[in-house]
């Protein structure tokens, strides 16, 4: 609805100025100045940017990880410190049961935990987006047997699937992507039939079949673009969730326990028996970390929606 | 026996609602106010009861237990707390001295060999009643035996004591005889509980009646179990008629606490008596218990070996192969290769921090006897550059990219199956997995909260294994012998780990025969010495029995052996029959029981309030609004 092609006011704005530059020019005209009006409004949600600039410092400490720690630092035979040191100026976050490096880990653990929350949510949207577009587009018997299937996903709890489907695939990152991935879908694609059931009542489609528009044309051209807000702000939301999803299922033991992720510590930690001791270092970090990052993603996700969709953004 | 691996499925959902529980208050820390009051005024009513039955007088030992019962038919049972409870249910016709192991009366007060060693005679004690009232006699004992010798489903558990009698007859009601096909040394410590004949002539299916029907179960040990249910508690009365003494505590509980540190925070808030140390307490919960107030921790050299066993290339009676071991495993030479790769003195240090024994030869050195350790020429010492030679000389040279190959020419990786209730197993497992990448040996750790069905089918390369020793090593020994293996792939055998060595077999034969105790050592030794060098069990540790529990609710309890034993999981009743309650029923419990109901009421009052301050918030908004 904001920044499509039915869109109005800015493309008649910019016609007559831009009367000699071709179409594909223009249009890229018209996409940085929707860029720009979306960060212009996005800067003034307050809880978005501080969730954006948390969510940078995140990404920029996981990237440049194999640089400030190294991989090293998983490693149990080449640990440092004694089992479960208090923090200490070597140690500033106290060091695990293998002796390892606390401060190290959950820097290392941040690669894993976000890569999984992105490449999940990634997975999840993707799937509820096609499915969504689809059964919006083609209705009859196609969007009914396909609505109740997502009706049935959506009625299953999503931890109970994840592990039954990490019960019988074997232990990998790949295996949580995907378990995530399938079982958390079923709201984008209700969202996105729905917007696609509104976009699709628009005339222009009408005029686009009227032209020979074939049902691909339509989708693709017309109803993705429309829905890509919805689905950009979604992403953002899931991604949250998908972290929470990857820890809760490493924290229950589900995952592959030589890979170093914040649930994977937590587990860890609950497993050594750190919570009757008292080792709050063990605990607090990973914990924290999951905490401020699936905050950060929501922060942003907020902000992305009521910029996004018009019917959030008039009460601001 | 007692077995100490493959949890079951109940055991899975419990642990996942207690950490999905516990993974929901550490996510939602900050939010969880509400939920807070809930498990206070929970465990405020609980100390409430606890007080009541004091306040009757009771005397309640709980201990917190974490495995799951299997069956609680003797006949069936082979996990560690089924067959402790079992030896806490039935008397066997022998037991074993607290002290020092060696054997002593249990239902039979003698027993003695004929010339030939072939008929044993055993006179069975007249002062033994059922708990229905009925007289134990010999005629039980025999009915027990014949029952396993010609069911095959009664010989699931403790067949293999039986296989060599011919005939078991009881001639009189104090008098059992046995007739053996050949010697055999175990005569004097036949671990099988008997059971009640006029109750168990009734069971139809033995390979499916597990004895939960009705309670109380009609038994003669030094407790009767009264009430059972899976994964939640087992509960026995003391037998006042039993003939060594009645126990002294009024009820003993096993209650179930799927998660360990639940059971420690348990023990310190005095809920339960004692917290059993299988799997053991981790270092940490035992050093941070080592400081608290009336709680004693009992840190014993334990009866157990850890173990990483090899897939021998799976195979049944029937001479088929199945299941799906690597192919290199099948080299003596790769096998004690990976033995050398593996530095056991590091795995003591720093996994078990101290509580446990390097491992050497297959029976833990508590049992002295039967003990061996490899000599400094036969040991396979921690040594990886030796154990790279080993590989090349045995053809798997490293490709490449640096890793090692199949002889098919895939790169090696082995599947290690770990049980996911088992930290040890996993943190083991990390150090495994990058020695033996140092090697050019990959490793993938499959830990599963049920190894049991990849296990049997043979599917796997490599897995942690251990078991509990009896003071008669016979029954561990057993289960390598090729007499042990399924007869097809489809059935399951009494085998560990499809080892079937003939010089193992004819050793096990001999030692079964001998008499003499010095020479069946040496036998057994020459056993251990035979699977040491095939390379199947490497065995890395005997784990300490790492147990607490409270001196205030606890005055005394015996441990096995004496010096330094463990308590929990004894090859006898002796403990839970010996413990003495503390006399000042529990002043600093009372104490505790009594904060958590001022906890719980504050609690209460602070949610109430909380809960009035918003609605008046609320109404006076509503009010200035309307203004």
């Amino acid at each position: 609805m904001t920044t499509t092609e039915s869109d109005g006011p800015m493309t008649t704005e910019a016609t007559p100025q831009v009367a000699t530059v071709g179409p594909r020019t223009l249009a890229w005209q018209r996409r940085r100045h929707s860029a720009v009006r979306f960060w212009r409004q996005y800067r003034t949600h307050r809880a978005g940017v501080f969730g954006l600039a948390a969510l940078s410092l995140f990404a920029l400490i996981a990237l440049t990880a194999p640089l400030t720690v190294g991989s090293d630092v998983q490693s149990v035979t080449g640990a440092p410190g004694g089992p479960m040191e208090s923090p200490s100026a070597r140690f500033p976050l106290g060091t695990d049961q293998f002796g390892r490096n606390l401060l190290g880990l959950v820097v290392w653990g941040a690669r894993v935990s976000l890569l999984v929350g992105l490449l999940a949510a990634v997975l999840s949207v993707a799937i509820g987006a096609l499915i969504g577009i689809t059964a919006g587009h083609f209705r009859g018997w196609y969007a009914t047997v396909i609505m109740r299937i997502t009706d049935w996903f959506l009625v299953m709890p999503t931890l109970v699937l994840a592990i039954a489907l990490m019960t019988v695939m074997s232990r990998s990152i790949g295996t949580i992507i995907l378990a995530i991935g399938v079982t958390t879908w079923p709201t984008t694609a209700r969202l996105v039939r729905a917007q696609t059931l509104a976009v699709e009542s628009r005339p222009y489609i009408e005029r686009a079949k009227a032209l020979g528009g074939g049902h691909w044309h339509i989708m693709s051209r017309h109803v993705l673009p429309n829905v890509m807000p919805l689905v950009l702000a979604q992403t953002t939301l899931i991604i949250s969730s998908a972290i929470l999803a990857e820890a809760t299922l490493a924290f229950l033991g589900l995952g592959d326990p030589t890979v170093v992720s914040w649930g994977g510590l937590l587990q860890d930690a609950r497993e050594a028996g750190a919570v009757s001791a008292g080792k709050w270092w063990y605990l607090v970090p990973p914990g924290v970390a999951i905490a401020v990052v699936a905050l950060a993603f929501t922060l942003c996700g907020r902000a992305v929606e009521s910029v996004l969709n018009p019917k959030l953004g008039v009460t601001r | 026996m007692n077995r100490h691996d493959q949890p079951n499925r109940g055991r899975l959902r419990l642990r996942l609602l207690a950490a999905a529980g516990a993974a929901a208050l550490t996510l939602t820390a900050g939010l969880a106010t509400p939920l807070n009051p809930a498990p206070q005024q929970a465990q405020a009513k609980g100390s409430q009861q606890a007080t009541e039955s004091k306040k009757e007088g009771k005397k309640v030992l709980t201990v917190a237990v974490a495995q799951s019962v299997d069956s609680l038919s003797p006949f069936l049972a082979s996990r560690l707390l089924s067959t402790s409870i079992h030896r806490l249910m039935y008397e066997y016709l022998t037991n074993y001295d607290p002290a020092d192991n060696h054997t002593v009366p249990g239902l039979a007060t003698k027993w003695e060999p004929s010339a030939d060693k072939l008929t044993w005679t055993y006179t069975i004690r007249s002062n033994s009643k059922w708990s229905d009232g009925q007289q134990a006699t010999a005629q039980d004992a025999a009915w027990t035996f014949n029952k396993m010798m010609t069911d095959q489903g009664a010989a699931t558990a403790n067949g293999s004591f039986v296989t060599n009698f011919r005939k078991v007859t009881a001639p009189s009601p104090t008098q059992l005889v046995i007739e053996l096909k050949k010697p055999q040394a175990t005569m004097g410590a036949l671990d099988v509980p008997i059971v009640p004949q006029h109750i168990w002539e009734k069971v139809k299916d033995f390979s499916k009646f597990n004895n939960d029907q009705s309670f109380p179960i009609v038994g003669n040990g030094p407790f009767v179990l009264t009430a059972y249910k899976a994964d939640s508690y087992v509960r026995l009365k003391p037998n006042k008629t039993f003939w060594r003494g009645a126990p002294k505590f009024d009820e003993l509980v096993f209650k179930y606490f799927k998660d360990q540190d639940a059971a420690v925070a348990a023990l310190r808030k005095g809920e339960v008596s004692f917290v059993a140390g299988s799997p053991a307490l981790t270092p940490a919960q035992a050093a941070s218990l080592k400081g608290e107030p009336n709680i004693k921790v009992n840190d014993a050299p334990g009866r157990r070996f850890y173990a990483l066993a090899t897939n021998p290339g799976a195979q049944a009676k029937d001479g088929k192969h199945f299941g799906d071991g690597a192919e290199s495993l099948l080299n003596q030479k790769v096998r004690q290769a990976l033995f050398m790769a593996i530095d056991r003195k590091t795995l003591i240090d720093k996994v078990f921090q101290g509580h446990a024994v390097e491992g050497a030869g297959y029976i833990p050195p508590r049992f002295s006897t039967y003990h061996w350790k490899p000599s400094a020429s036969q040991e396979l010492a921690y040594d990886p550059a030796k154990a790279a030679q080993l590989l090349d000389a045995a053809g798997y040279k490293k490709n490449a990219d640096g890793k090692r190959v199949e002889k098919n020419g895939k790169p090696i990786d082995y599947r290690i199956l770990c049980h996911a209730t088992d930290p040890n197993d996993k943190a083991v497992g990390q150090y495994v997995k990058e020695w033996f990448g140092k090697l050019g040996i990959g490793v993938t750790l499959n830990c599963l909260d049920n190894v049991t069905d990849p296990w049997l089918a043979g599917k796997y390369d490599l897995a942690f294994d251990g078991w509990s020793v009896n003071p008669d090593p016979d029954f561990v020994l057993s289960i390598h012998t090729c007499g042990a293996l399924p007869a097809t792939p489809k059935d399951t055998g009494a085998t560990d780990n499809f080892i079937c060595d003939k010089k193992y077999d004819e050793l096990y034969d001999q030692q079964l025969a001998e008499y003499d105790t010095a020479k069946r050592a040496d036998l057994v030794k020459q056993m251990e010495s035979r699977l040491y060098d095939t390379g199947y069990m490497n065995v890395m540790a005997y784990p300490n029995a790492v147990e607490a529990y409270r001196t205030d609710q606890i005055k005394s309890i015996e441990t096995m052996p004496k010096a330094a034993g463990n308590i929990y999981g004894q090859d006898g009743y002796w403990s839970w029959w010996s413990a003495v309650p503390a006399d000042a029923s529990g002043a600093s419990s009372d104490g505790s029981s009594s904060t958590g109901v001022i906890i719980g009421i504050v609690a209460g009052v602070v949610a109430l309030v909380g809960v009035g301050a918003f609605f008046a918030m609320r109404r006076r908004a509503t009010a200035e609004d309307r203004e």
